[in-house]
């Protein structure tokens, strides 16, 4: 004692992880996922695990909140202020079609209706000059419609206020002032970037969030208070970094992709101290697939987020952990379309009904009753035989809708549906992984393939012989990893300007200049939220040949001679495109600063589970491996029992709670010294 | 409506198992979104990565599309790629196509579209020592300058370079004269070469990633999946066809004009729907034009009306030269969309979005539930040119961007830009004033643009620029005197139109300004047309007026014409 805990509010259930940084014990548990109130799930894991609330002095906190909320529309009564003749930027957003063929295409309808958009007079112009003064008076009148209205939060948009924020800050005051009681949020609070669409979309989301993010918070931390908590809550940011519960507060949109952003850190994390230099961290649940790629122990960060994706739906500018999402996770649907052609996803039987072996109702072959067939799931093992799975049924229903349509007969047609099922299922993830790093100019076989999830272990070594990767890492407790990892987050806190013009000598400084102050701020805000005394930072720069549209953003720490950010310049460029110009004028589009603070976090060789050895001994069974390699009896180990330095050849499967790992033929594995399993690809 | 007609799986299919079939299909369509990807990320030119203006394809020995990626323009789906390898295999012959060679192609007379649009493409040879053509891999990009005016041409000669099949890499060697004279044929030679450069890696690596999968089942298993594919989709786009009854459909509508001239531009369709077949008769259109909007048999007529029966009749087939085969096309030369190869073809693609919006309207009684009214239709460019006080050149292009038309059971969408446009983004209004001499002082949508119907077109935007610096304004808006209309009883939408207003107060409304002349102070309206709408007006539910009326979708006065309601304070009333 005292423990540090983290807890992942999933789609199904609420995992937590606790640690004793004095004994190095390790704790895990699952509950049920409780909605309607979340803060009860959290408060069962505790009593699950025998741990009070008070006996920790650490918490950090995953939630899906925000996105469902967004997704799911179920926010707040928002109203949105504009610069006179700007209210309908939100409704028009970029104009684009993503569908190109479908003439009934249409955008998501925007969060705030056009009614409760409202426009005042006042202008920024190009040079952050103030074109148009503010007009409080008109404000003050959409105050009181507003007022009239039982509005529940309002954004603040206005054009060219990347440039000059000063009348979005009077604004929020006056309508904060004027409004007491209603979640007010302005653009700039959230981003200093160019591009008014990308803005007021962000803001509009913050606002819609705001009320809900901030009852949950407030009241979580009420709960935890009065049973005796006295320690630290931490929110899990999109960006990789914690979010103390003000800035939560605040910003509430910097939790989008708080949950899976967990996995990232522990694949970097563990990256790190196994000096493992680039993977792909793998993650397959089920309903989706996603991967983003860590190099040197670093996750790319994008700096704008599509909510329900880009075909459909809007941006958010914040800086979001680059992951791919590919709709096949093991509930994912097997069907057949009217021309017989089979598919897989990227409808999903998700957790209800789930697929036709959890025997809840589920009726459509899944990829999970595709495994449970060819022998690669245990039916009494799943999730530690907390569950059973029906081979009957699933070996039925992947005959009567997919084999035998299809022409497969007997047995030898079932297996070899199956297979095919995992199959399509495997080039369809390894199409994503291809897409992460083809994008970014890198090859998939310089990677190794750190894989996670309930299905991650389980189709990691398919997916590494469809991309040539070499090795696989399979972490302790995969089922739980999103949470090992919001544990060993640190502090990070982003910040972005826009800053054009023309690379020289004096453009260099004032590059610097405009870190400085960027570094300045964050540095504040990480000793203000986690009284960080060791802040180091990163810079971005974001460049491109002068008169170029597209963008590279080039790490610039340290560098302040114009000649050596020319050359780091040239350097990332000639790695992204092949060649590069020495010749032709370089240009600043804007600066991306990282603030980070290492926090105390536990050693990752303790994190492994340190139970006695499961029960059940190794014994034998048969596994389809396919076509080549056919059923072969394979040896099934218990993951419990497997102590580092174990080593062993393919075929094998090992069984844990949450997960399996599968071994091919051909293949070797080792137990690390940190617990992780480690696959040579044969 | 239904019709017998045997649609038996072809034998085809008895040669390849199902499984094997999909994860091929899948691998293909993944190898050609990868490349899409990797030209993305490569590409130097704005075209290419913000308008998509590519198209990545796989095509099989004989120049056929077997797969193209999912993203890029409509007009690349239909056959740009498979038109320019099957000139090259007339040219050379399979014999004389070696590996490692690369050819571009950009000519009116196989293309047909504007020389920008560059075919790239490498054969792919498979097999024990390379020896089987499996087929190849083909590139298309819009080269951002290729020489030539930039405005108003009147043949094909004064709009750049003409590359006819010409091997720019010959047996895996670089033929550098060709490097040569296409870089000193542009006036961006480094952006023109770095796109090269991407178009070649995309060529070659999707050559590397095709053969592989090919390699990997063999090459016998790998032709027999790329027929099926075929096959299937045909079988599909023949099993829709079907369902629409047979009969002759026709329908008319026409451009403002070439362009150049003022006279009215005819577009008259017949579509001819038997059994599993479609016929679209391109006979009616206008003869070609002195303006530089022709474009040739292939690249204008055949990708008129593959894109027009893409978006009816196989919305999610992936595209493949099989989705195509029950669609017949009927085109004499020397029209507009099947010009000789000396026509001007600048702007090839203006007639597409009319052309494609005329053989939809045919089929709106025989396929009123996916017929929709007519969109905006027109490219609506507004561009401005001229010089700072330093002498250093400005160059603006900006878009219009208008509502597409209402179909059975929604509204119309939008604002969007044609169908002839895929994913073209809107260019921030803020990014725009600080490169350009003018202060935007509103965007809007335009209210009472969206056509009157049971279920009401889209809305038009309306912007407002006000110039602070001398510059010149040419604009292209169309379909001023052929409105966006209805079907099934929707009515028209209004068109679009510019509205220019001295700083001395004088007005003016066109829809093309040719070489206008502002000044600071001036300020110039866009306001772009709406969607047609579908069903009758007196059908739309009452509360879909009340909140159009709420929204300021619609305005009181327009509420009570077009819907013969009445408005009590803010209340909608039935009359």
């Amino acid at each position: 004692m005292p423990y540090i805990v983290a807890v992942d509010i999933g789609g199904t259930f609420t995992d937590l992880v606790g640690f004793d940084h004095d004994t190095g014990e390790a704790i895990y548990t699952k509950s049920p996922t409780t909605y309607g109130n979340f803060v009860d799930g959290i408060l069962d894991c505790f009593d699950k695990a025998g741990l009070a609330p008070a006996e920790a002095n650490f918490l950090n906190h995953g939630t899906t909140l925000v996105i469902n909320s967004l997704i799911q529309r179920r926010g707040a009564k928002c109203a949105l202020v504009t610069s006179a003749g700007f209210r309908d930027v939100l409704e028009i957003a970029r104009a684009n079609r993503p569908d190109p063929f479908d003439l009934h295409y249409r955008r998501d309808e925007p969060l705030i209706p056009r009614e409760l958009r409202f426009e005042v007079p006042e202008r920024i112009d190009a040079h952050g000059d103030v074109l148009v003064p503010l007009d409080a008076g008109a404000l003050e009148a959409v105050a009181e419609e507003l007022k009239r209205l039982d509005i529940e939060a309002v954004a603040v948009f206005f054009m060219s206020s990347y440039l000059n924020p000063e009348h979005e800050e009077q604004a929020a005051d006056i309508l904060k002032r004027l409004l007491p009681g209603v979640y007010v949020t302005h653009s700039t609070e959230l981003t200093r970037e160019w591009y008014e669409y990308e803005r007021t979309s962000t803001v509009a989301a913050n606002a819609y969030v705001g009320p809900q993010v901030n009852t949950y918070v407030r009241r979580l931390e009420d709960e935890f208070r009065s049973r005796g908590y006295g320690g630290s809550l931490f929110m899990m940011g999109s960006n990789g970094g914690l979010l103390s519960v003000d800035r939560t507060c605040r910003q509430p949109v910097g939790l989008v992709e708080s949950g899976p952003i967990g996995g990232c850190i522990g694949a970097g994390a563990y990256a790190e101290a196994l000096d493992i230099q680039n993977v792909v961290a793998f993650d397959m649940g089920g309903t989706t697939a996603k991967c983003a790629l860590v190099e040197h122990g670093r996750y790319s960060v994008e700096s704008v987020y599509y909510v329900n994706g880009y075909v459909r739906g809007f941006p958010i500018k914040w800086p979001v952990i680059d992951i791919v999402e590919v709709g096949s996770g093991g509930g994912s649907i097997a069907w057949l379309d009217d021309q017989s052609r089979l598919h897989v996803g990227p409808q999903s039987a998700g957790a209800a009904p789930g697929p036709v072996c959890y025997q809840r109702g589920g009726t459509e072959p899944t990829v999970t009753d595709a495994n449970l067939v060819l022998g690669r799931l245990n039916p009494d093992r799943f999730l530690g035989g907390e569950m059973s799975l029906g081979v009957e049924s699933a070996r039925w229903a992947i005959a009567a809708k997919t084999a035998e349509p299809l022409g497969y007969k007997g047995e030898a047609g079932l297996i070899r549906t199956a297979d095919g099922i995992v199959s399509i299922a495997t080039v369809l993830m390894a199409g994503a992984i291809r897409q992460v790093s083809v994008e970014r100019g890198l090859d998939p076989r310089d990677f190794v393939l750190f894989a996670y999830g309930g299905g991650g272990p389980l189709h990691a070594s398919a997916l590494a012989r469809e991309l040539s990767i070499p090795a696989i890492v399979v972490p302790p407790e995969p089922g739980n990893f999103s949470a090992i990892g919001m544990l060993l987050a640190d502090a990070r806190v982003d910040a972005s300007e826009t800053f054009t013009g023309i690379l020289d000598d004096a453009l260099a400084a004032a590059m610097d200049g405009g870190f400085r102050g960027m570094e300045g701020d964050t540095a504040d805000i990480l000793r203000r939220d986690f009284g960080a005394a060791d802040v180091y930072f990163e810079r971005k720069a974001e460049m491109r040949y002068h008169g170029q549209r597209h963008n590279i953003h080039v790490p610039v720490t340290g560098l302040r001679a114009l000649a050596e950010i020319r050359a780091a310049f040239e350097r990332d460029y000639k790695r992204r495109y092949g060649h590069a110009d020495s010749k032709a004028p370089t240009e600043f589009q804007a600066l991306h600063l990282s603030a980070f603070a290492r926090l105390r976090r536990p050693d990752i060789a303790n994190l492994r589970r340190t139970m006695p050895a499961g029960g059940m001994p190794e014994h034998t069974r048969p596994v389809y491996f396919g076509v080549t390699e056919g059923t072969v009896e394979t040896v099934i180990y218990d993951r419990d029992g497997l102590e580092p330095g174990f080593a062993a050849q393919g075929p094998a499967v090992i069984e844990e709670y949450g997960s399996t790992t599968l071994i091919r033929p051909g293949d070797r594995f080792q137990v690390g010294e940190m617990g992780e399993i480690r696959i040579e690809c044969g | 409506m239904s019709k017998t007609i045997a649609t038996d799986v072809p034998d085809i299919q008895q040669r390849i198992d199902p499984i094997t079939l999909e994860v091929i299909r899948c691998g293909v369509v993944s190898i050609t979104n990868q490349i899409d990807a990797n030209i993305t990320r490569t590409a130097f030119s704005s075209y290419v990565y913000e308008y998509k203006d590519f198209a990545v394809g796989l095509v099989d020995v004989n120049g056929q599309l077997v797969a193209q990626s999912t993203g890029g323009m409509p007009p690349f789906v239909a056959d740009a790629v498979g038109t320019a390898v099957r000139d090259g295999l007339r040219i050379y012959g399979r014999e004389r196509l070696f590996d490692g060679d690369v050819v571009v192609c950009n000519h009116p007379a196989v293309q047909g579209q504007h020389l920008n649009n560059t075919v790239m493409y490498t054969p792919i040879y498979g097999g024990p020592a390379r020896s089987t053509l499996l087929g190849f891999f083909a590139l298309n990009v819009h080269w951002i300058d290729i020489g030539g005016v930039m405005h108003g041409s009147t043949d094909i000669f004064m709009e750049g370079l003409q590359l006819r099949t010409i091997k720019l890499w010959s047996k895996g060697e670089p033929v550098e004269e060709i490097y040569r004279i296409i870089e000193n044929n542009t006036r961006m030679p480094v952006d023109v070469m770095g796109d090269i450069s991407a178009q070649l890696a995309g060529c070659l690596l999707g050559r590397d990633l095709t053969l592989t999968l090919a390699d990997r089942y063999g090459a016998e298993t790998y032709f027999a999946a790329v027929e099926t594919i075929m096959a299937q989709g045909e079988t599909s786009s023949r099993a829709r066809i079907r369902e629409i009854p047979d009969g002759t459909y026709e329908s008319e509508a026409f451009l403002d004009d070439d362009s150049l001239g003022t006279d009215p531009v005819p577009i008259h369709v017949r579509v001819a729907v038997e059994g599993e077949e479609m016929t679209i008769d391109f006979s009616g259109l206008a003869d070609q034009v002195p303006g530089p909007v022709n474009s040739g048999y292939f690249g204008g007529g055949v990708t008129a009306a593959r894109v027009a029966f893409k978006y009816l009749i196989a919305p999610r087939e992936p595209a493949n030269e099989g989705v195509f085969r029950p669609l017949k096309l009927i085109l004499p030369e020397g029209k507009i969309l099947s010009a000789r190869p000396d026509a001007p073809m600048l702007n090839y693609s203006t007639p597409f979005p009319t052309v494609i919006d005329t053989v939809i309207r045919c089929l709106e009684d025989a396929l009123p539930h996916l017929a929709t009214g007519a969109h905006f239709g027109t490219h609506s460019g507004f561009m401005m040119h001229g010089h700072w006080a330093d002498g250093r050149r400005f160059h603006g292009h900006d878009s219009g961007h208008g509502g597409w038309g209402a179909g059975d059971g929604h509204d119309g969408s939008g604002p969007f830009r044609t169908m002839a446009h895929g994913d073209t983004r809107l260019i921030p209004m803020e990014l725009q004033e600080s490169l350009l001499p003018f202060r935007v002082r509103s965007l809007s949508l335009r209210e009472d643009s969206g056509g009157p119907g049971k279920f009401r077109g889209g809305l038009g935007f309306r912007k407002e620029y006000e110039i602070s610096h001398p510059c010149t304004l040419n604009t292209n808006l169309d379909r001023r005197k052929c409105p966006p209309w209805g079907v099934r009883g929707g009515k028209a939408a209004e068109p679009g139109c510019i509205t220019i207003i001295k700083a001395s107060g004088e007005t003016e409304i066109m829809g093309k300004a040719r070489n206008y002349k502002l000044q600071p102070g001036d300020r110039v309206t866009l306001e772009t047309g709406g969607g047609g709408g579908w069903g009758p007006p007196e059908e739309r539910a009452f509360e879909l007026i009340q909140r159009d009326l709420d929204r300021g979708y619609i305005t009181a006065e327009r509420a009570v014409r077009d819907y013969g309601v009445r408005i009590e304070g803010a209340r909608v009333v039935r009359e």
